[in-house]
Parts: structure tokens; sequence; C-alpha cells
């Protein structure tokens, strides 16, 4: 038996295939500005790339923002709730969850089964998100794939004092005119970040064994920055940035087996 | 026009029907809280008109205010400054929190309404003194009534207005609890909005309406249906002005059965004894009625309230529906969060400004939440 997951994000939207043995396979692109349609062809594409058809799938879970944005022929559940059963299906020790997006960051605690059992989510603003970091590496013309490998080498992470994303983001032009090293500033980005995370994390009452998940987990400077506001190891899975799909396939499963 | 109708407008547009009020006659002064002693300005023949604030841009009053101050500071000296409230006599502010208590010297400064008192509640309830001392300022009130209107308040105009406002208090807790059985009898936003207009509508007129609509209800003319399987949900807060929240609710998986709100059932709870001396009774009821956290009553009153509340009427998650800024509140979060989730009754914190966050964001909040019930 086999069930999807979508997952629209405000920059991603992403696809997982599931069945009783594993991951069949994971698809990633970008939101743009149809998520309905974009949720509609990221599955219709990963099904093709294993000569599936949306006939062969016992069920559809949608999640992200644009969940809601077309009818996908499933259930509809919250992102934070997917990323919680996803980490868990990745990781069935894991009991918190930091997932950090591209508008939006969580921290969530989950129980033995992987359910949500509390969480907290950022304000409106775009502090502490992937968004942040696109605007900053703007700033700093600097590839956002970059970002992590280049901040591990900084000794003296830069200070960014301001919350808001757009006073950031002037403060960050004013060090680089000041001559500031840009792998101090990006390292002092990514402090800024976990700063934000961290907020949350404690808020939702996060402890160990935590997993970080969503798109900003690629981020290895991000990562190393939240394990020491934290002062617990971070886990990441290689699928970090596709774990809600995951996790909505999962739950998919479980809606299938149910019937 | 059907009864709900007329609550509805006034709900939808409370300066218009004060402007109608005061242009058939009778002075309106507005006032700030549910702690406002509205019996004693309707037994001075003057309507009682509570203030809401503005879903509109706040552009004068920033000048005036801190960063600090919540959307229903900011809102209400906005309309007052932009002339929206030009119809008011006056206002009245009860000294609950810090912020209403600094806003009425900058109302007071920068507005030239024709009356203004200050009723300066005591904060601690348990003290001996303190219903003394209310019985003192509530005296001190009607005497500033007396004096601006120049008639006297006497003691059968106060009697009359205790008898009507707790016939009125006394449908509105009917309507809750007929709500808290039957939730489908009619939707959360139309409650929402009954219980707004109760605090703009004529009160003479209020007691009669409200059982009409209670009439209207019970004839099966409001009915919502599908709301078997959602979760029961407690609001708590000082204000929810956001008649679409409760749909947004329902959307995501849940019914609002029951509140406390300071535009809810903190607004109707108590009863006023009509018997004896009226002050007297009238500061009773503040003692009595559930509190808000800008006063204490003791240091687990108001999380044995809220337990109360969601054993009564089956709750099984409380939102706590909070303004930003709103310290009183903010406060006791932490405290409440602790203290209710011991007793197994889940809580979540949704914080709000003049409106609603993102759409996408409240319903990712309100969904998981539900889910996780």
């Amino acid at each position: 038996m086999y069930t999807a997951g979508i997952d629209i994000g405000s920059i991603t939207t992403k696809a997982a295939v599931i069945n009783e043995n594993g991951i069949i396979g994971t698809k990633i692109i970008l939101t743009g500005y149809n998520p309905s349609e974009a949720g509609r062809r990221v599955l219709d594409e990963l099904l093709r790339e294993y000569s599936l058809r949306s006939a062969d799938l016992a069920a559809v879970v949608a999640t992200g923002y644009g969940r809601n944005s077309a009818d996908f022929g499933g259930k509809t559940l919250t992102e934070i709730i997917c990323h919680g059963a996803g980490a868990h299906y990745l990781n069935p020790d894991v009991r918190s969850v930091v997932d950090v997006g591209g508008q939006d960051s969580k921290a969530l605690v989950i129980d033995d089964r992987g359910k949500t059992k509390d969480f907290a989510m950022n304000d409106k603003c775009a502090a502490g998100t992937g968004r942040f970091l696109e605007v900053m590496a703007r700033a700093l013309e600097v590839d956002l794939d970059e970002f992590g490998p280049l901040s591990l080498r900084s000794s003296k992470p830069s200070r960014i004092s301001s919350i808001c994303t757009v006073f950031a983001e002037s403060e960050v032009i004013s060090l680089i005119a000041k001559g500031e090293l840009r792998e101090d500033i990006i390292a002092g980005i990514h402090e800024s970040v976990a700063a934000r995370v961290a907020t949350l994390a404690h808020r939702a009452g996060v402890g160990p064994p935590l997993m970080m998940t969503g798109g900003v987990a690629r981020n290895v400077g991000v990562v190393k920055a939240l394990e020491k506001k934290l002062e617990i190891p971070v886990e990441v899975s290689p699928r970090a940035q596709v774990n809600g799909a995951i996790g909505a396939a999962v739950l998919a499963m479980e809606e299938a087996s149910r019937k | 026009m059907n009864e709900l109708d007329h609550f509805l407008e006034a709900a939808d547009q409370p300066e218009r029907y004060g402007a109608g009020i005061k242009a058939g006659g009778t002075p309106v002064l507005g006032y700030l809280c549910s702690y406002a002693p509205e019996e004693i300005i309707h037994a001075a023949g003057v309507h009682p008109l509570r203030l809401f604030g503005t879903l509109e841009s706040t552009i004068q009053a920033d000048s005036h205010l801190q960063a600090y101050c919540c959307s229903l500071a900011r809102g209400v000296l906005e309309s007052a400054l932009d002339g929206t409230l030009a119809f008011l006599d006056g206002a009245v502010f009860p000294h609950t929190c810090d912020t209403i208590q600094r806003l009425s010297d900058i109302w007071r400064l920068n507005t030239h309404f024709d009356f203004f008192a200050d009723v300066v509640h005591p904060v601690r309830l348990d003290s001996g003194f303190a219903r003394e001392y209310l019985e003192d300022i509530l005296q001190r009130f009607k005497c500033e009534l007396e004096a601006w209107s120049g008639s006297k308040i006497d003691d059968a105009a106060l009697a009359r207005s205790i008898e009507t406002f707790n016939a009125a208090r006394k449908r509105l807790d009917d309507l809750y609890l007929m709500r808290s059985r039957d939730p489908d009898c009619i939707s959360g936003s139309r409650v929402s909005s009954i219980v707004k207009a109760s605090m703009i509508l004529n009160r003479d007129e209020l007691p009669g309406r409200l059982s009409r609509l209670l009439e209207e209800i019970k004839a099966g003319s409001y009915r919502t249906g599908g709301t078997d399987d959602k979760k029961r949900l407690l609001v708590a807060g000082s204000l929810c002005d956001h008649p679409d929240f409760y749909s947004m609710v329902e959307n995501s998986g849940g019914v609002v059965v029951w509140d406390d709100l300071c535009t809810g059932s903190r607004a109707f709870d108590g009863f006023i004894d009509p018997t004896g001396d009226h002050l007297k009774a009238i500061a009773r009821r503040y003692f009595e009625r559930r509190p808000c956290p800008s006063k204490h009553l003791s240091n687990t009153a108001r999380g044995e309230a809220l337990a109360a509340m969601a054993e009564k009427h089956k709750v099984q998650g409380i939102l706590f529906f909070l303004l930003k800024f709103c310290d009183p509140h903010a406060f006791d979060y932490p405290y409440l969060k602790e203290y209710l989730e011991a007793k197994n009754i889940p809580v979540t914190l949704i914080e709000v400004e003049d409106s609603l966050p993102p759409e996408g964001q409240l319903a990712t909040r309100l969904e998981t939440f539900i889910y996780t019930l």
C-alpha cells in the first residue's frame, strides 16, 4: 500500500511517497505563485519518477501553509502535526522537534507515538525563519548554501541585535561597511536566528532527544548555533527539508490502515 | 427585522448606534471595561456605551502612547482624537490595569468632552477595607454624575437600574447556558456579537430584546448544525472583538462553548441584590463576580475559576486569547498554563493586536491545538 504526503510551504513544496516498508521517494520544487498547482505538480512528478499512478495511492495528506489551497483528495493536517509524525518516523526516540521553514518556525514536544503534545510558533514576524536568512544572503551576496560552511570559519561572530528582519538587514549593511568579515557577519546572523528559535523552543518546553527539521536545518551554522543556545545536541536528518511531507505520508498511512 | 439583527447591527456599528441615542436627546458616556458601574450611569438617565477601540489604523494616538500600550487603549484614544466619538458627552475610566489608568490622564488632557471620571477600584479584593473603600468611590462617582447632570440620582432610579441590569445579565447567562448545552443552537460569532451589543444597546429595552432573542433561538431560527464532533473549548482573556475568530475555531474542529472574557461572561457574571443599600449592593457584585487579572482575590482564584468553568461546561481545552501588551493577562498566563495543565486541562496562547494574526498562521495554531486534544 502506497500513501503520499504533500507539504506546500511558503518557499518550497515537497512530496513524499511511502509504503509499509519505508520511503519510496521524495521531491522538492519551488512553490511559486500558485500553491495548489505546485502541490499537484510535485506529486505528479514524484509518482512519474517511480512509475506510480495516483490510483496506486491509498491516501494522501496535504500539509503546509498551502494545504487548503486545493482538494488533494484527502485530509489536511497542520505542518506542526506532520513534522512531529515525520521526526518520529525517522527516529522513534525523538521527543522534541524544532522546525524552521520559510516563513514560520515552530517548536514542538511529541509523545512516544509522534503525536504533538505541546507547541509554540513564531509570531507574524519573519525573524528566526528561512526568509530572514534569504534576505541576509542577498545583502551579503553569498549563496545561501554557502552560509553554513562559511560561518564555521568564524572565530568572532558579529553581534546582530535587531529582531526585525528589515532592521537587521540594515545592521548587516552597516557591518559590511565597517569591514567586518563576511564569515563573522554570517555567524552573527545564525546566532540571531538560533536565539529566536531557542526562545520558541523554551516556550514549548523542548528537551532531548531533539531533531531539527525544515529547510533551515540544512544550514549547519544555524544547527551549531542552536546547539550552543539550547545546550543540547540537535539531530538533523538528511531528509530534514522533506520531513513534513514524510510525516504527512505517515499520517496518510495511519488513516488508510484504519479504513 | 428580527431581534438578532438589532444586536448584530449595534455590534457592527457601536458609534453609529451611540450617536443615534445622543441625537434622541439622551446623554452618552463611553466606558472602558466591565468594572465601570453602568448601573449608576444608567440611573442618572445617561446611556453607558462600552468603547471597543478601532480596527482602523491608529495615526494620532501613537504620538501620545508608548509602544507597549495595547491596541484597545490605542484604538479608543484614536477614535476620540479623530472625531469618531465626537457624539460622546464624556467617558468613565475604571482603574483596572495601569494602561487604562494612564490613558485616562492622556484622554483628559487631549480631548474636550464635557464629563470625565476615574473610578479607582481596589486592587486587593481580599482586604477588609476594600469594600468600604469601593462604596466610598461609588458614592463619589454618583456625586460627580449628579453635579454634572444637575439632578439627583434617587434610590428609586438606582433600584430600577439594578433590576434592569440584573434582568439583562440573567438572560445573557441563559443564552450562554443554552449554547453550552446545545452549541448548534446559534453560532459562536453571533453569541459574541450579542454580548457585545448588550454593552451598546438601550439598556431599558435590553431585557425585553434578549427575551425575544432567546425565544427565536429556542424556536430554532439560528440553528447551525455540525458541531457534534467538534472539541468543546473555552476562550479566556480580556476582550475579543473578532466574531470571525469563533468561525475560525469552528472551521478548525472546535467550538467555543463558554468564555472568561471582559467582553463575555465576566461582563454579566454576578447578581446585584436589589434590596437594601444600592451602592453597597453594586460594590458587592464586584467582589463576587469572577475577577479579571488586574484584581487580586487569592493566588489561585483565577485558576480555580477557570478549572471550575471547564469542568461545568465539559471543556476539552482553553484558548487564551490575549491582546498583545496586556500585561495583567500576560503575567497571569504562565502560572495559569501550569495550573490548568496540572489539572489535565490543555491550554494554548493566541496573541492578537487590533486585527487577528494572518489567517494561515492562526489556523495552523488552532488546528494543531484542537488536533492534540
